[in-house]
């Protein structure tokens, strides 16, 4: 109820933003609305988001392969930490403008090098956020697993692996919000498709309208993942979890 | 018969900061017969829990002879840690499958320390949904249905408001003399060691300083006068013991001026 007040207040403040400017540079909801329906129903949406959710998809995949396991030996290992911390700082600061840049020049403009891009740049903010994650987890769980002879892989399975999982799902949204946002950037530098090609060839053009029907599709898009995929993945995992009452 | 539980010339040192070494235990004997109830009543700091974690074999770092050989061991530790994402029932089958229970036996060892302990409802419920004295009655349930022979308790109740913590040790004596299994039970609390135990080991600065059987016959009453007046003996005795032996024990740098004895039994209590 509240969501839906918040969402309609939102989309209020937009409407009586846009009356300070002309509507072909700051079309409102309604006019983007209707240009959106246009683009869908013309059939001009489906392949430039499908390209864009593959690389979405496949960065995020690759960013957690890259980042799970180095944030897990960050925080397991203290040497492992004292080297890696400084790497995974560099890695952080590295614009994603830089990756995307050396991406395409170092392996060619293809699909590859795109979603190598997205996944390195994502990668450092998964890897701290695990790391935080390992680092925080009750040793003392651990000793009572012990006491009660669990082997290895059931300490690892039953008592640690539930105590990283919040870590890993957070790293999962987190990596989701980060990567959408790259993956416009480097299909704009170097993709001939995507929601990020459509951006930059209707900037060209200088259609607002345009411009901001694709930007409300995408947000549209990633909201929906949000509540439809992940917020009751998160429900169902964590149901366990006491409500915190402020 | 053999005991339980032996140790000799039980040796640990923790290297510090600064490089030099420090003595936790010192040269500790002790023989644990099957079935005792064991006190060891000290002062925070005094290595009871070291000891402890030596015995449960959580501490592999020592000189010196430890040998627990009653059979399998439960412990109880000061907080009930639970595993949260677990119900009571599930915590319980995770301590059961992990000691290799066998299934047919699990629901009737569940079901009877459940009821023993008045929390035959609560299966279904996460630790965060019941109070702090019934998780830790919980995990009292859950160290004595892996059917233990020795059951190691680390100030398990100290944690607890008073009340609470009458009703859990009471408990604990009707289970305990129900089944006898053999106990050691770390507290700081001179009063409970009195009410719970056959013998009572004084430790302080990782040293056992005196031993004390507990002349008074069973079931005790909480409010006995006796468990009172020997809880006094203790702590004077110990107070006493400091007082001969002042060089070993270290009070802390940051409260000088404090009169060794009267902090140690500060410390214990009461």
């Amino acid at each position: 109820m509240l969501k839906l007040f918040s969402l309609v207040t939102a989309v209020i403040v937009w409407g009586l933003l846009s009356l300070t400017l002309p509507p072909e540079i700051f079309p409102g909801p309604i006019e983007t609305a209707r240009v959106l329906w246009g683009e869908i129903a013309a059939g001009r949406v489906a392949t430039d988001l499908a390209m864009t959710m593959l690389r979405v998809v496949a960065g995020l995949v690759l960013a957690l392969i890259l980042g799970v396991p180095v944030g897990v030996l960050m925080g397991l290992n203290r040497r492992a930490e004292a080297v890696l911390d400084l790497w995974v700082m560099i890695g952080l600061t590295i614009p994603s403008l830089c990756y995307a840049i050396m991406a395409f020049m170092w392996f060619g403009l293809n699909e590859a090098a795109a979603i190598i891009a997205i996944a390195v740049t994502a990668a450092p903010s998964i890897t701290i956020n695990i790391w935080e994650g390992v680092k925080n987890v009750d040793t003392r769980l651990v000793a009572m697993a012990r006491i009660f002879e669990a082997s290895r892989p059931a300490i690892v399975r039953r008592v640690l692996l539930p105590q990283i999982f919040p870590y890993v799902m957070a790293s999962t949204r987190f990596g989701l919000g980060i990567i959408w946002k790259i993956t416009v950037l480097v299909e704009l530098i170097g993709r001939p498709n995507g929601v990020g090609f459509k951006l930059f060839y209707w900037y060209q053009l200088a259609d607002m309208r345009q411009v901001l029907a694709w930007t409300l599709l995408f947000t549209i898009i990633m909201l929906l993942i949000e509540l439809v995929i992940l917020k009751p993945i998160e429900r169902r995992l964590f149901a366990w979890r006491p409500q915190v009452a402020v | 018969m053999k005991p339980a539980i032996e140790v000799a010339s039980l040796r640990k040192t923790f290297q510090g900061r600064d490089g030099t070494a420090r003595a936790i235990l010192r040269d500790l004997d002790m023989a644990v017969g099957a079935g005792e109830f064991l006190c060891i009543l000290g002062p925070s700091g005094c290595g009871k829990s070291t000891l402890l974690n030596v015995l449960a074999g959580l501490d592999k770092a020592y000189e010196g002879r430890a040998e627990v050989s009653g059979g399998r061991i439960g412990y109880l530790f000061q907080e009930p840690r639970l595993l949260p994402w677990l119900t009571a029932d599930e915590n319980l089958d995770f301590a059961l499958a992990s000691c290799r229970v066998p299934t047919s036996r699990r629901s009737e060892l569940k079901s009877r320390y459940l009821a023993m302990t008045g929390l035959s409802e609560y299966r279904n419920y996460y630790p965060h949904q019941i109070s702090g004295g019934m998780a830790q009655r919980l995990a009292l349930v859950r160290a004595l249905c892996v059917e233990p022979g020795i059951l190691l308790m680390d100030e398990p109740f100290s944690g607890l408001d008073e009340i609470t913590a009458r009703r859990i040790r009471f408990d604990l004596l009707t289970i305990w003399e129900e089944t006898r299994k053999t106990i050691v039970f770390v507290t700081h609390n001179a009063y409970e060691a009195c009410f719970l135990a056959d013998r009572i080991l004084v430790m302080s600065d990782g040293a056992f300083r005196q031993e004390m059987r507990v002349p008074i016959a069973r079931p005790r009453s909480y409010d006995d006068a006796a468990i009172f007046e020997l809880s006094r003996d203790v702590i004077k005795a110990f107070g006493d013991e400091i007082d001969r032996e002042p060089v070993l024990f270290a009070a802390p740098a940051t409260e000088p001026g404090l009169d060794p004895g009267r902090h140690a039994a500060a410390r214990m209590n009461i």
